[in-house]
């Protein structure tokens, strides 16, 4: 618990939202700084795993009432994964939001159930805005545009753990503990499984592009 | 002695920590590190600069905004929020009489009614579940239609925040009261005072020679008429 007598060695006590989550504790309207603040966050991971506008939009509405829901909880939650992690160091502890890390685990479930639930998407979505943001040089943005689609169509090939580790790690920039958090993993998991995925998705360029 | 996956996954996170961080900074240079597979480091490079930004709608964002904030509202009145079951499951709506009920559900789809929602919407006068998907299963005649009622399921979510208080909360619309009766009354005033015309006519010398030479001699109706319309003036006064 934030409160106890040993929160000055509890990594929780470094959370950089923790004046947001006590103050939409204390009054939920005030939950909407933490939305404003992992609104895009969160709606870009919801983005690159269902690939599709929509259902990013929906996805993110339900993390954000259920985030608001579980607000009242959120201590217990975290505090039981902090305690089941392994000591990190103070570097990373100071880069560690555990409503992040605990807003994101919401999220990983809802994006599941909706994948779950429609294993029929479009996947035309994520290209077409790839497209989009090709640099204006004809010649380099074909090249470009077929380089970068076929890098993050290769992660969607990728199986669900490993697509995941890569959209966390390059859409949301979450540090390797940060991930291990969220995908309830060992750091060092995780690290074997981003290099895998890697190597995956570079056999599959590699083999696009012989 | 971490084996040489182990070394190798490490490597890659230094390399990717590097990546971030010339990101970050803008910089020009991409890190190259001579130990990190090439393919790993092109395929890095790729994801990195291949990465789109999104951001959602600003009208989805302040849309949401909105519906979080009524759900707070409810949350700090200590009313259960409806968006909390929202995300998992249906929720009883109450009906707010025949307007609501006759305003369906062309903007929602989620509203289509299905045979149980019919079937609860006659045998449940005040409140029925809304926001479930088509029940595929029949109804039977005489089933309690509250089975379904009471079995939400998952629906969707725009469905139920909708029912958040200011949400739901429509814009009071002006009613023209009494339009019929303004005309009506128009027009009794313009008959009578046709009539107040008629039993009072004009005293002036010409009139008077007028009604010398006509009044007592016109149409057989006229007196008639005249007597119809004293009598109506005296009921009037």
């Amino acid at each position: 618990m934030f409160g106890s007598s040993e929160e000055g060695a509890r990594p929780a006590r470094l959370d950089r939202d923790r004046s947001l989550v006590e103050a939409a504790r204390r009054d939920p309207s005030h939950f909407d700084a933490l939305y404003r603040k992992y609104l895009a966050q969160v709606y870009s991971y919801a983005f690159y795993e269902l690939r599709d506008h929509h259902a990013a939009e929906d996805a993110t509405e339900r993390v954000f009432m259920q985030a608001l829901v579980g607000l009242p909880r959120f201590e217990e939650r975290v505090d039981a994964f902090i305690a089941a992690r392994a000591p990190m160091s103070a570097a990373d502890s100071t880069e560690i939001s555990t409503f992040r890390v605990w807003l994101f685990r919401i999220a990983r479930n809802v994006v599941a159930n909706e994948r779950r639930r429609d294993r029929r998407r479009p996947v035309s979505t994520l290209d077409e805005a790839v497209l989009i943001s090709a640099p204006e040089d004809v010649v380099e943005a074909a090249a470009a545009r077929e380089a970068v689609g076929a890098a993050w169509q290769a992660v969607a090939r990728l199986p669900e753990d490993r697509r995941r580790a890569i959209i966390l790690r390059f859409v949301d920039e979450m540090s390797t503990a940060e991930i291990a958090a969220v995908m309830d993993r060992s750091e060092g998991a995780v690290r074997v499984l981003l290099h895998r995925a890697l190597r995956s998705v570079a056999d599959d360029l590699r083999s696009r592009l012989s | 002695m971490p084996g040489s996956g182990t070394r190798d996954a490490r490597r890659t996170e230094r390399y990717l920590d590097g990546l971030m961080a010339a990101d970050e900074r803008r910089a020009a240079e991409v890190p190259i590190d001579t130990e990190v597979d090439p393919a790993v480091q092109f395929a890095a490079r790729e994801l990195r600069a291949g990465l789109v930004r999104v951001h959602p709608s600003f009208r989805f964002e302040e849309s949401l905004s909105a519906r979080l904030g009524a759900g707070a509202a409810r949350l700090r009145a200590g009313l259960p929020i409806d968006g909390a079951a929202a995300t998992d499951q249906g929720t009883l709506a109450q009906f707010h009489g025949r307007a609501a009920a006759a305003e369906p559900a062309f903007a929602e789809p989620a509203f289509i009614a299905a045979p149980a929602d019919v079937a609860g919407l006659l045998a449940g006068p005040t409140s029925m579940a809304v926001g479930m998907p088509p029940v595929t299963a029949d109804l039977t005649p005489g089933e309690p239609a509250s089975r379904f009622a009471t079995q939400p399921r998952a629906i969707w979510p725009a469905a139920a925040f909708r029912r958040l208080p200011d949400m739901t909360a429509r814009p009071s619309r002006p009613l023209i009261v009494g339009g019929v009766g303004v005309a009506s009354a128009a027009i009794s005033i313009g008959a009578v005072y046709v009539a107040w015309r008629h039993s009072h006519p004009a005293s002036s010398r010409m009139g008077r020679a007028a009604r010398a030479a006509h009044g007592r001699t016109g149409s057989p109706g006229r007196g008639r008429r005249t007597g119809v319309i004293s009598g109506i003036l005296g009921v009037v006064s």
